[in-house]
């Protein structure tokens, strides 16, 4: 079971989160400052209120040196209790249930009362009455004074329930926002994915759209599919090209083998008449089963793994091919000079194939040259590689065809019709054997006269190849 | 009737030219597109078999240069390619049949006879002129029910003159439409068989059919005729 993930949704889903852990470390840093603030303005609220009350305890209206608490004009903050006393007189004044605070002066104490939370301050202070003179009396005064610590909670509530209604809203509309930005920024995907997908086999055409163009992230994607489609394309007509040239050589070949016992069978004739129609007949079959077995060849050497880890004696190969091609010389009266001083030329290459290699490029050479012309054949060892070049003294090649020799069925012109034979396979093959090997071939025009090619193949190191020599 | 093979496959190419001079063709071959063309635009052929892939020049621009030249031989293409559109655009150059390799050489003859056949403005396969009757797939003759024996060279010279009744048919159109190059030929042969031929077909004290034209050639007549 494949699932669909959808990029809009993670990216959305992945920035919502991001901008809720802010909003989270936001909310905490608020709660701590706004904490610390109210706190701080709480505390010295207290302070402040419990030094308002010490100022306002005042000499007593009575002669005996007393003092006492007048509150008025006094504004306390609301739902405060406080208890003022003095050593000598006792308590001066109360207000709402003080519990019994036993802490040391100018420190804040936490106690419930009638089970609310408050904040105790401890004042201590000496009030002197008339200083200075002998009869002076000094009062030491506590205050305690409380405030309910809900308030200050509440504060820092509300500050923090404000920035995560904000947070909420600003979500939302992050939300929205992306999802709506993420979908514009996608859409040249989305147009490129469009126009991919009018890519077949009738339409090899695909023109990246301008929109994935301009996107530097884009670009690279759009030119990759330009550059596979090319590539796909290309295999594609050759592949097809093949197969229609194929379709094209089997087809001729069957019809005239068709054709040959046809006219036998068209009347009655001599034993001779059928004998010399059946040699036709199956020399005509002779051709079509070449044909068929040089297709079947490239396609082993196109199909099959390269790995096949085969070596053998390019020397070896070229003197078995040139022999093999002897009596074809012959006929042609074009001697095949050598000169292949290169001891232990290992190449990577399975023994039958070298031979067939060589001895392909060497007919091909024969065919082309003139009566009494000659062939040269040389070998040189390179760094890492052997190199094989077959000269003959033809006509060269024509500059129009270099870039079709190797394309399977191709004939140059009418001397490389069928006429000579040839199927328009054997460069083909060359060439199938070389790229499997890592090798190349190449053909070109001799600067002295007639053509020359030149084929690389890696060299094996010769205790590497005994190693795996099949 | 005279038919103009032009096919690069050597082998194909005997085999076809084979098969057609042994149902009564003079057959010439031509081995490239270059060549098929100077021989067709000599204009002497009853029928061109052309084949499609061919050196030099390729069969369908040969086709197309003989159909601008006026030429309007019927034209039978051999054909190794697939698809449907490369035969809709050979008839529509002109071409008037095809055969995919590959073809059936009796079909190709068949096709032949059937072409050669409609372009002389018959259909059938017996051709009827007064009493005389000729059947053109088995090329036997028969006159007022009794048949003839003709020599293969009587009867195409008969089946020739039959296409063309009461038209006068010159020596050299004979010759040019019944012998290929590769025959030694004079004209006194054909005066030589077409007389062989007139005793042949004067049956039951018969007219002559054939007539001789002096200087002009020859005719032949349809019934009551002087």
């Amino acid at each position: 079971m494949t699932s669909s993930a959808s990029i809009t949704k993670r990216l959305t889903l992945a920035v919502l989160l991001l901008e809720f852990v802010a909003a989270l470390v936001l909310i905490a840093t608020v709660f701590n400052h706004e904490r610390h603030v109210q706190f701080t303005v709480f505390m010295t609220n207290l302070r402040a209120s419990a030094s308002a009350l010490f100022g306002a305890l005042q000499e007593a209206d009575s002669n005996d040196a007393n003092i006492a608490l007048d509150t008025r004009g006094l504004s306390l903050p609301p739902r405060a209790i406080y208890s003022v006393s003095d050593s000598i007189e006792g308590v001066l004044g109360t207000q709402g249930q003080v519990p019994l605070i036993t802490a040391a002066p100018g420190t804040f104490t936490e106690s419930k009362v009638g089970g609310r939370a408050y904040l105790f301050y401890v004042l201590t202070g000496e009030r002197a009455i008339d200083p200075g003179k002998p009869f002076a009396v000094i009062h030491h005064v506590r205050i305690v004074f409380g405030l309910p610590i809900g308030r200050v909670w509440h504060e820092i509530i509300e500050a923090v329930r404000f920035f995560a209604i904000a947070t909420i809203v600003l979500l939302g509309i992050t939300a929205w926002l992306l999802t709506w930005l993420i979908r514009r920024f996608l859409l040249p995907i989305w147009q490129l994915a469009v126009e991919a997908d009018n890519i077949n086999t009738d339409n090899w055409v695909f023109n990246a759209p301008a929109s994935s163009k301009r996107f530097v992230e884009l670009r690279p994607l759009a030119s990759a599919i330009e550059t596979s489609v090319l590539r796909l394309q290309h295999s594609f007509e050759k592949q097809r090209r093949f197969t229609s040239d194929a379709a094209h050589e089997l087809k001729t070949d069957l019809a005239i083998v068709k054709s040959s016992l046809q006219l036998l069978q068209m009347k009655r004739r001599t034993v001779e008449e059928y004998e010399h129609g059946l040699s036709l007949g199956l020399n005509d079959i002779g051709r079509l089963e070449a044909t068929v077995q040089k297709m079947l060849t490239l396609a082993r050497l196109e199909q099959t793994p390269k790995n096949d880890a085969q070596t053998c004696d390019l020397t070896e190969a070229v003197y078995e091919a040139i022999s093999q091609s002897q009596p074809f010389a012959e006929i042609k009266q074009v001697p095949v000079m050598h000169d292949l001083q290169v001891r232990d030329a290992i190449v990577p290459v399975g023994k039958e194939d070298a031979i067939l290699l060589c001895s392909n490029v060497l007919v091909n050479a024969l065919q082309h040259s003139p009566l009494h012309g000659r062939v040269d054949v040389t070998m040189a060892l390179n760094a890492g590689s052997i190199s094989l070049q077959v000269r003959d003294q033809g006509e060269g090649i024509k500059q129009e065809d270099q870039p079709f020799l190797f394309d399977a069925f191709y004939r140059g012109d009418e001397s490389r019709s069928r006429k000579t034979g040839g199927t328009g396979l054997g460069l083909s093959i060359c060439k199938a054997i070389c790229d499997r090997s890592g090798g190349s071939i190449s053909i070109a025009n001799h600067p002295g006269g007639g053509a020359i090619v030149e084929i690389t193949l890696p060299a094996v190191r010769k205790d590497h190849a005994e190693g795996r020599s099949t | 009737m005279r038919v103009l093979v032009v096919e690069d496959e050597l082998r194909l190419a005997a085999n076809i030219v084979a098969g057609l001079r042994e149902a009564g063709f003079a057959v010439d071959h031509a081995a490239d597109g270059i060549e098929g063309f100077d021989y067709a635009e000599q204009n002497l052929f009853d029928l061109i078999v052309l084949d499609l892939m061919l050196p030099g020049r390729d069969g369908l621009s040969v086709l197309r240069a003989i159909r601008l030249r006026g030429i309007h031989t019927p034209v039978l293409i051999l054909t190794a390619q697939e698809g449907k559109s490369s035969i809709v655009e050979l008839l529509n150059s002109g071409a008037d049949d095809y055969l995919a390799k590959p073809f059936d050489l009796g079909e190709l003859i068949a096709r032949v006879k059937a072409l050669i056949r409609r372009s002389k403005g018959t259909s059938s396969p017996v051709l009827q002129v007064a009493d005389l009757s000729i059947d053109t797939v088995r090329q036997t003759v028969s006159r007022g029910g009794e048949d003839i024996d003709l020599s293969p060279t009587e009867y195409r010279i008969l089946e020739y003159l039959a296409h063309r009744p009461r038209a006068v048919v010159s020596k050299k159109e004979l010759l040019e439409h019944l012998y290929d190059y590769d025959w030694e030929h004079h004209s006194n042969v054909v005066e030589a068989h077409v007389s062989n031929l007139r005793r042949k077909l004067t049956v039951k004290e018969t007219e002559p059919i054939i007539e001789t034209l002096r200087h002009r050639g020859y005719r032949l007549r349809e019934g009551g005729e002087p």
